[in-house]
């Protein structure tokens, strides 16, 4: 009797010592210096942020075992080249199977178009060119959606308001820009209205007073800037300044306190962003608003409202890998991600398409929302009329 | 004598690398082995041009992105091979260089330096801007490997491409040096020590330094090329200033004006950020430090200072 | 017209800070024939310590200035005497690559010390004028005046002054300079204190009416030497003249012709300037 209550022991225990934790390397490749770091250093904050916070609440559980997540983050400065050594270092070297983060296109793609013959799994945040999820890479998720599906709703919204003469002032050298603006001009066209010109400017450019005021003579009845945050917001300073004051709408994401560090909250008054719902203090949902208390707590800063594009690709990936029920079958990972529905933890507010988070493409969509500067904030005043199904549809049809 | 023992080196030199992939474990290092062997072409040119005549060209990284998209263009709309786009890359290349050279040449020193600086700005800003030819920052994907699927070789190991990058890297130092050696290399050096001593001699230095300039911008767009075939993909940024500057400090860290120089520095350049990406944001501020430092102490660089060492051997006995 | 008067204007401002970057480079290189590559790094640091003063430690913007052009003369001297001379009688090359070495260095350290988020520095002029059409916003406005009034003080320094006319003098002929007395050890020193000195009042001018990051402080030697170039090695006027025509052509060129090749002019015509008439504008033959 004892003896078989001593043996019974020894076997529990024995089973639970089995069931131990055990650490799951996960990567990141993200532009941690260099000008694309105001997207890429927050987005491995985030993935650090999540993983710290699946750790304590027991970690990934594959069968018996709770995987740990270690995060193993390299600087791929935003540079083909760089990225490319980075993931190869994270796959051959490290052994890592899942790399997280991607802030940047030119980054991006260089991966991209080795990955599929990788034993890994990508996801990709921030990276905004369309034709990452247009090549049918099984192995590729992404969390953001491609420009000109918000371009597309952008401007129908704009057309609504009644604007038939609207200018553009956008990083016109930049791919996923581009594609905003043409998504955003066929809708215009539809309701009758134009693009009276296209000017550009760079990503070093903080003076753009001789485009707006080429701009000025052509007196649109609107303006629309597409582009990085820290030039755009020269362009709303310089706007004012040389007294235009038509509607000014954009394309830039940027927290408050990157655009009054250059222009005054009067001078941004009334100006709109029509971006992917992304977070921002006054329009987040609870997830939303605990994501900006945890990250601020956690690193001293406050989050950048693209962030979460990567702290939601983490817990994605921990459904996909529970799904899948193995951390070691990448194929088995990746067709997973395709078919788990939109993680509960996540801050953006994702369009299932199919009840699923990814479509066949790999790609995620989130709401479509008009912001708008008032009072010193970015308030959300609606959602952009957006079609997620079509869109995804469309998507498909592409090859590049 | 001495020539002997340069050659005994050199093969030893090669079989060390024909043996270094059996001797790696970790595939990723095989990686940067590629593409140090690529830098070692792009560096032999850079030489050419800075080593041997004298003059800091900072346009290198500009030529290659020529050379990468020259191939990779040529492929896809005129649907040419793989190897014969590789061979008409640095010839396009040349012409450009004819282009940018001839200007350039007209002054010296510094002036020659910015001037060379400028045409790698509007190399890069035509590249990004011009999008329906390149396609801008979104760059070029899918560029083929030199074969196919069921070609003699599997192009997909990176072992295989190690050794193809090998073979091209051997056969243009192997250019380099008889260059170097010919009565043209005499000239340019000539040049670099006295170009106005040249020209009192009756030489017409301008077409051995055009020469110079031209041959060094063929090294490069051949390196492109190859960088091209083995990433699969190029964009704009890879092309810039910063890597124009990555082949000057190969040349002056390995050894300006000799030919095992380059070879050292490019590996030098392609490996140290590796080992310094434990202090990612120092990265910046110990790289300009130790190009300072090198120029200071060891102008002769790497190699320099191992002839320096060898030489006081051979002086003790 | 009023929109070829507004570009005009436009292009004045940011023109005025190319003449001083300009100046900046000029006198280092015509006296002592260094490409200082390094100057527009260092004339951002100028920038970022000004703009961290009036931040950080609440010091109003003129003294901030004046502390950080303190700090910028220091910093001229230290890289001439541990840089520079130490490479100063091996071949030009090693100065240049020295160059290049220091700039990197300068970005690394402006990133280490001040993160990699553009920043601006805060003044309290934010009127703008309105003359017939044609609008100046007030900082613009004091921005001009400034590097005139700087472009003059040191038009009369080097005309005027002993020390100005021993720098002059060694320009022209070092070896009778040290035989006429003057002091040839000190005057690098001297030399790369001025051009500091503009360097950071530059950089402070970037850094309040535009923005102060990564990259930008490259971007600016670049088209100071462009201006260099143009305007003649090592003449003052030369580089007022040449500063002012890049800016002012830059503004003309995006508003009428395209914006995508703006930055594309200035180097267009640093190549023409040296095939046709490779002296500049206003160098001598």
């Amino acid at each position: 009797m004892r003896l078989t209550a001593l043996t019974a022991a020894m076997a529990m225990t024995a089973g639970a010592a089995w069931a131990e934790e055990k650490t799951l390397d996960i990567g990141v490749s993200d532009a941690l210096t260099g000008g694309g770091a105001v997207y890429g250093l927050p987005q491995t904050n985030a993935v650090k942020l999540a993983a710290k916070e699946i750790n304590a609440s027991g970690g990934i559980k594959v069968g018996e075992d709770n995987y740990m997540l270690n995060v193993i983050a390299y600087d791929d400065k935003a540079n083909p080249t760089e990225a490319s050594n980075a993931v190869r270092k994270l796959i051959d070297r490290d052994g890592v199977k899942y790399i997280l983060g991607f802030c940047c296109s030119g980054a991006t793609g260089a991966v991209a178009s080795f990955i599929e013959y990788e034993d890994a799994v990508m996801l990709v945040g921030n990276a905004a060119e369309r034709s990452i999820t247009t090549r049918e890479i099984p192995n590729l998720t992404r969390t953001r959606p491609p420009a000109d599906y918000t371009g597309a709703a952008a401007g129908t919204f704009v057309a609504e308001k009644g604007h038939k003469r609207v200018a553009v002032l956008g990083a016109l050298d930049v791919g996923f820009y581009a594609s905003y603006v043409d998504a955003f001009e066929k809708e215009l066209e539809k309701a009758g209205g134009e693009i009276v010109s296209r000017e550009a400017f760079g990503l070093k450019d903080r003076d753009m007073s001789p485009q707006l005021t080429k701009i000025r003579g052509q007196e649109p009845d609107a303006i629309l800037v597409v582009g990085y945050v820290e030039p755009a917001a020269f362009i709303y300073r310089q706007a004012v300044e040389l007294g235009i004051d038509v509607p000014r709408y954009g394309f830039t994401s940027g927290s408050e306190d990157q655009f009054t560090r250059v222009a005054t909250s009067e001078q941004m008054e009334g100006v709109w962003d029509l971006r992917p719902t992304e977070l921002t203090l006054l329009s987040a949902s609870e997830n939303g608003k605990a994501y900006h208390a945890n990250y601020t707590e956690e690193f001293g800063i406050a989050p950048s409202p693209s962030s979460p594009y990567s702290y939601d690709q983490t817990y994605a990936l921990k459904d996909a890998i529970e799904a899948a029920g193995t951390v070691e079958d990448t194929e088995a990972v990746a067709e997973a991600l395709r078919e788990i529905a939109v993680p509960d933890e996540v801050v953006m507010q994702y369009l299932p398409v199919d009840d699923k988070m990814f479509d066949e493409n790999g790609q995620a969509y989130t709401s479509n929302g008009a912001f708008q500067w008032q009072g010193g904030n970015w308030v959300f005043v609606q959602d952009l009329p957006s079609d997620a199904v079509a869109y995804s549809a469309f998507l498909s049809t592409l090859d590049d | 004598m001495a020539r002997n023992r340069t050659f005994i080196f050199y093969g030893l030199a090669l079989v060390g690398f024909v043996l270094l992939p059996q001797l790696i474990s970790v595939k990723y290092y095989i990686h940067l082995c590629v593409l140090a062997l690529i830098w070692v072409i792009a560096a032999q040119g850079q030489n050419l041009i800075q080593g041997y005549t004298g003059y800091v060209s900072i346009v290198q990284a500009g030529f290659m992105g020529i050379g990468a998209y020259s191939t990779a263009l040529m492929g896809m709309h005129f649907d040419l091979p793989v190897w014969l786009t590789i061979i008409l890359a640095p010839f396009v290349t040349a012409f450009f260089a004819l282009l940018t050279g001839y200007p350039s040449l007209r002054v010296k020193g510094h002036y020659f330096a910015i001037v060379t600086l400028a045409f790698n700005m509007v190399i890069f800003i035509v590249l990004m801007n011009f999008h329906d030819l390149t396609q801008g920052e979104a760059g070029i994907t899918g560029i083929p490997k030199p074969g196919g699927k069921d070609a003699l070789f599997n192009w997909r190991d990176r072992e295989t491409y190690y050794y193809f990058v090998l073979i091209i890297a051997a056969l243009m130092t192997g250019l380099a040096a008889l260059i170097v050696r010919s009565r043209i290399g005499q000239i340019l050096v000539a040049i670099r020590q006295n170009e106005d001593l040249v020209g009192a001699v009756g030489i017409a230095a301008w077409k051995y330094k055009l020469f110079a300039f031209v041959t060094s911008a063929m090294f490069a767009g051949l390196a492109g090329a190859i960088y091209a075939h083995y990433q699969s993909f190029i964009n704009p940024e890879i092309f810039g200033i910063a890597q124009s500057l990555d082949a000057i400090l190969a040349v002056i860290i390995g050894g300006s004006g000799t030919i095992a120089g380059p070879i050292i520095g490019a590996f030098f350049v392609v490996f140290l950020p590796e080992y310094l990406r434990f202090a990612d944001s120092f990265r910046l501020i110990l790289y300009g430090l130790v190009l300072v430092l090198a120029t200071i102490f060891m102008p002769r660089g790497i190699a320099g200072i191992a002839r320096d060492l060898m030489e006081k051997r051979r002086g003790r006995t | 017209m009023v929109e070829v008067l507004q570009q005009i204007i436009n292009g004045i401002a940011i023109g005025g800070v190319y003449v001083l970057i300009a100046l900046g480079l000029t006198t280092v290189f015509g006296i002592l024939g260094i490409a200082h590559f390094a100057h527009g790094s260092v004339s951002m640091f100028g920038g970022y310590l000004t703009f961290f003063f009036v931040t950080s430690w609440g010091i109003p913007l003129l003294l901030a200035i004046l502390i950080a052009l303190l700090v910028g003369l220091v910093l001229g001297v230290l890289i001439e005497l541990l840089a520079y001379r130490p490479v100063r009688d091996a071949n030009h090359i090693n100065a240049f690559i020295v160059a290049l070495g220091l700039t990197m260095m300068v970005e690394g350290i402006n990133l280490e010390l001040f993160g990699h988020e553009q920043v601006v520095i805060p003044t309290d002029f934010s009127r703008v004028f309105n003359i017939g059409g044609v609008t100046i916003p007030e900082l613009r406005l004091y921005v001009i005046l400034a590097a005139a009034l700087l472009i003059a003080a040191m038009t009369v320094f080097v005309e005027r002054t002993k020390t100005g006319q021993a720098i002059r003098a060694v320009a022209e002929n070092r070896d009778a300079a040290i035989l006429m007395g003057v002091n040839v050890k000190t005057i690098p020193l001297v030399v790369f204190a001025i051009s500091t000195a503009l360097g950071v009042c530059a950089g402070v001018m970037v850094g309040s009416l535009f923005a102060i990051a990564p990259g930008i402080g490259e971007g600016l030697v670049v088209k100071g030497f462009a201006v260099l170039i143009l305007g003649g090695l090592g003449s003052i006027p030369g580089a007022v003249v040449g500063g002012l025509v890049l800016g002012i052509t830059e503004a003309l060129a995006a508003g009428f012709i395209s914006s995508a090749y703006k930055d594309v002019i200035a180097f267009v015509v640093m190549i023409s300037v040296l095939l046709f008439r490779p002296q500049g504008l206003m160098g001598k033959a």
